[in-house]
């Protein structure tokens, strides 16, 4: 992760909250607590950093793009039975990987012929607790239809929605830094990978090693989508570009480099 | 329901049976590339990547090889960049900066031998590795640099440097480069644009 | 934008060297967009062909010579585009790689501001 001066105000507000947590009355006692990783700090210190604003059917022209383009293409290299795996990562609290869910339900008409995997997972432990819980408030829900709502959550206070248990269960949840290939090598190969709007936040050497990361994890002519602002001319010269009529995408090729 | 729950603990990608030495210099460029990874995991795979390099003519495989060498970060994975700064391959050069780039510190004792080499075309590329610099640094040398080079291309990409970390020190000796190459058209161009940049306006009222 | 402006896609890592050809092909007439590679270039040109392409060689990512070859691969019009190379690069051979890679026209840096529309008139085109 990269902070300029810009970002100073949130770092320091995220390091007080730390100190004032655990009780470190100096910098000098937080830092030798991270340090000694003291009761599970370091994850507590990244689990602070690692906070996103994010609700359903975000950047939906990808997810557009996804069933108008993407899977259509992905299925014909498909041998039969093999399933059709998407993976979100970052998955933050959910929304992410629940969205792609229900919009694949609602705007794929291949859907049933398919069985389709979905993998959400996130660095921070504490969004993937939120995940697994499956509960969204008014804010998270804001773009969805109450007919939607109605389908796909059950109300379990005026202000809180639940995701039926149905579709809970079926999206795996798991830990995973991008920039770690053993960690991202254990959750096999993918058709499409959405990773959005995290890149932006890596140093040069870890959004390279992460887009290499990932790279490894698609099937050849898999498709990954950053955030609709992000590119990957700065990050690596692996992927092809995309252009579909909803949105730019990268491709991992179907056959090995032309040198 | 279509959607089905990944299995938790499904086996990830093959971890390659074998010799890692053969999958890297003779296999599908495929293994290769799985194999320039594997190899990069632990400090020691240094000499091989650096041999693999020298030979592999994939610019996928390359990509990970330079990867692997620059996340290594060592005082050998830094030498066995170095050589191909001076590559008659565009994209070996260019491969090797990215990597130097990724690396400051183990790039950083390189820095004043690369910026005073005697290939021309070596200095110029060097002066993109003082991006990744302190500010103060990367503005020393290249006041050093301007001084006394004698190529307007790479007075021309330090000039460009500067335009990004340089700081308001470097106006003197950028105000004596234009001087020594009048006749340049872009470095004179140049040359302006950044010195509006490091040097606040005397007036900040304009019609 | 005129119909009949010539479209140029400057090519350069150097952002001083994008806005040095960029001021004086809009003073001749021209329409600039820029890319600070050849993968930026890609995906610029993934939305639509340009009327001529200036590129350097070396660039961070993907470099002039890869990005050539990549985009004479592709199908047309994207293939055909003219190009018209820099580089600081003089020597012979590397010329003949630039030439072998798709190049129509390689011009020596520094490229003055009249050589720079005299050339990339004769590509594609002297605009409006």
């Amino acid at each position: 992760m990269v902070f300029n001066e810009g970002k100073r105000y949130f770092v320091d507000r995220r390091v007080i909250d730390r100190m004032s947590a655990t009780g470190s009355a100096t910098f000098a006692s937080y830092f030798a607590r991270l340090r000694g990783d003291l009761q599970n700090e370091v994850e507590q210190f990244i689990n602070a950093f690692t906070i996103n604003e994010t609700y359903f059917y975000r950047e939906d022209q990808q997810l557009r793009c996804l069933t108008s383009d993407l899977l259509d293409e992905r299925v014909r290299s498909k041998k039969r039975g093999q399933p059709i795996r998407i993976w979100s990562a970052p998955c933050s609290t959910g929304e992410e990987p629940f969205s792609i869910a229900i919009w694949i339900l609602e705007n794929w008409r291949q859907a049933d012929a398919h069985d389709i995997e979905i993998v959400g997972s996130d660095i921070d432990t504490k969004v993937l607790e939120a995940a697994r819980e499956g509960i969204f408030g008014k804010r998270a829900l804001m773009r969805l239809t109450p007919v939607l709502i109605e389908k796909y959550f059950v109300a379990i206070d005026p202000e809180r929605w639940r995701i039926v248990q149905s579709l809970r269960e079926s999206i795996l949840l798991t830990s995973v830094n991008l920039v770690e290939a053993s960690q991202t090598r254990a959750h096999g190969k993918f058709d499409v990978i959405f990773c959005r709007n995290v890149l932006i936040y890596f140093d040069d050497a870890s959004r390279r090693m992460a887009a290499e990361n990932l790279y490894e994890n698609l099937e050849p002519g898999g498709y990954i989508c950053l955030g609709h602002t992000e590119s990957m001319s700065r990050i690596s010269p692996l992927f092809e570009v995309c252009r579909f009529a909803d949105a730019i995408v990268y491709r991992k090729p179907l056959s090995d480099g032309h040198g | 329901m279509p959607l089905v729950r990944s299995n938790s603990d499904k086996p990830g990608v093959d971890r390659a049976a074998g010799d890692p030495r053969a999958a890297l210099l003779s296999g599908s460029p495929e293994q290769r590339w799985t194999a320039a990874r594997r190899i990069a995991e632990t400090q020691a795979g240094a000499p091989l990547l650096a041999e693999a390099l020298g030979l592999e003519k994939d610019a996928r495989v390359r990509e990970a090889i330079f990867t692997g060498l620059a996340s290594i970060a060592t005082r050998e994975s830094a030498l066995a960049i170095l050589p191909h700064l001076r590559s008659d391959d565009a994209n070996l050069r260019t491969g090797a900066l990215d990597a130097l780039r990724m690396m400051p510190d183990a790039a950083r004792p390189h820095l004043k031998g690369l910026l005073g080499d005697s290939d021309a075309d070596v200095r110029l590329l060097a002066c993109d590795l003082l991006r990744d610099q302190p500010a103060a640094d990367a503005t020393e040398m290249l006041i050093a640099l301007l001084e006394t080079e004698s190529e307007p291309n790479v007075c021309a990409a330090a000039v460009d440097v500067l335009a990004e970390v340089g700081e308001a020190s470097a106006v003197p000796a950028l105000l004596h480069c234009a001087d020594r190459f009048p006749s340049d058209p872009f470095l004179s161009f140049a040359i302006k644009q950044v010195i509006e940049r490091l040097r606040p306006p005397a007036s900040l009222a304009r019609g | 934008m005129a119909d009949d402006r010539k479209r140029v896609l400057v090519v350069d890592d150097a952002s001083l060297v994008r806005l040095y050809y960029r001021k004086a092909l809009e003073d001749a007439g021209f329409d600039v967009a820029e890319a600070l590679n050849g993968l930026e270039a890609l995906e610029i040109l993934v939305a639509g062909p340009v009327d001529l392409l200036i590129v350097d060689i070396n660039m961070p990512r993907m470099d002039g010579v890869t990005f050539l070859k990549t985009l004479r691969r592709k199908e047309l019009p994207l293939a055909s585009i003219p190009a018209l190379v820099t580089s600081t690069e003089g020597a012979a051979q590397d010329f003949a790689a630039a030439r072998a890679a798709g190049a129509n026209f390689y011009l020596t840096k520094p490229v003055s501001q009249a050589k720079l529309i005299e050339f990339s008139s004769l590509l594609c085109g002297r605009p409006r």
